[in-house]
C-alpha cells in the first residue's frame, strides 16, 4: 500500500451485540483500520449500541465476548470508548456515579468505557477526518 | 460544511426517529450546520394533529417544532415518499420543503447519518 493519507475515525455503534452484527463488524474495520496505519479517535456507541458496553453480558462460553473483545481492544490501543448517557440511562446502562444519582440496586458500565453526552459524537465529526456508522441493519 | 441528518424511521414504534432528532439538536447546539432529511416511513413525522396519547408516547410533532429554536438550519421532506404516505405539500409543517432525494441532492452535504 502507498500513498494512502492516513485518516482518523470516529467509530459509532448504534447496533447491539448478540442482536446485531453492529459491533463485530465495527471490531473488524478497527483493527484493518489501524493495521494499515490509520488512528482510532473515539468510538461512540449509540441507541442499542450502548449494550455493548454492559459488564453483565454473558455469553455461552464458545461465542465471542463482544464487550470483552472490544474492552480488550480499547485498552490495549487507548482509544476512549463513549457510551451516550441518554441512550444508556433508558436501557439500564449506568456507570457509579448515576447507580447513586438514581439510587439503582447496581453500576454495570464496562470500563473502560465511560458515559457522555452527545457532544462527544459531535467533537469527533469535527476532530475526525471520517465518522463511520454501524448500524444494526433492519 | 452542512451535516444531512436522514431520519427513515417512522416516529413510533422505535426510538431510532427519536434518538436521531437528539443528534440534529446536539450537533445545532455546538453551532455546527445541520439539515434534517425526513424519507420512508420517517416523513410521518410531520404530519399535523398527532394525538401519542393512547400508546402513552408523547407526540413528536411538539419536539420537531424545537427544530428552528435549535438552529437547525433546514428540514426535507422527501417528495416520493411524502406521495407514498399520502401527505400533501399543504399538509406539511411552515418550514418544512419538499425535496427530490438523490446524487445532486446528497453531493451539498459534508456527511450524511442515520441514527440506527
Amino acid at each position: 500500500m502507498t500513498d494512502l493519507k492516513a485518516e482518523s475515525f470516529t467509530l459509532v455503534i448504534t447496533g447491539a451485540p448478540y442482536s446485531s452484527q453492529a459491533p463485530q463488524t465495527a471490531l473488524a474495520f478497527a483493527k484493518a483500520a489501524l493495521e494499515q496505519g490509520h488512528r482510532i479517535d473515539r468510538v461512540f456507541l449509540y441507541g442499542d449500541g450502548v449494550y455493548l458496553a454492559s459488564a453483565l453480558v454473558a455469553p455461552p462460553s464458545d461465542e465471542t465476548h463482544w464487550p470483552r473483545a472490544w474492552s480488550g481492544f480499547l485498552e490495549e490501543h487507548a482509544v476512549p470508548g463513549i457510551a451516550c448517557i441518554a441512550s444508556a440511562l433508558r436501557r439500564g446502562l449506568v456507570d457509579e456515579s448515576e447507580k447513586q444519582r438514581y439510587e439503582l440496586a447496581a453500576a454495570n458500565l464496562l470500563p473502560p468505557f465511560v458515559l457522555a453526552g452527545l457532544g462527544e459524537w459531535v467533537e469527533g465529526n469535527i476532530k475526525s477526518s471520517r465518522t463511520l456508522y454501524f448500524h444494526a441493519g433492519n | 460544511m452542512t451535516m444531512l441528518l436522514i431520519v427513515d424511521q417512522a416516529p413510533y414504534g422505535t426510538w431510532a426517529g427519536r434518538e436521531a432528532l437528539d443528534m440534529a439538536f446536539s450537533m445545532a447546539a455546538f453551532d455546527q450546520p445541520i439539515t434534517l432529511l425526513f424519507t420512508g416511513a420517517g416523513v410521518n413525522w410531520l404530519r399535523q394533529g398527532q394525538d401519542a396519547s393512547a400508546i402513552q408516547q408523547k407526540s413528536v410533532e411538539k419536539n420537531l417544532s424545537a427544530a428552528p429554536v435549535f438552529g437547525i438550519e433546514a428540514i426535507l421532506a422527501d417528495r416520493a415518499s411524502c406521495v407514498r404516505y399520502g401527505l400533501n405539500a399543504g399538509d406539511l409543517p411552515q418550514g418544512v420543503a419538499l425535496a427530490t432525494v438523490n446524487a445532486d441532492l446528497l453531493a451539498n452535504y459534508a456527511a450524511a447519518a442515520f441514527s440506527g
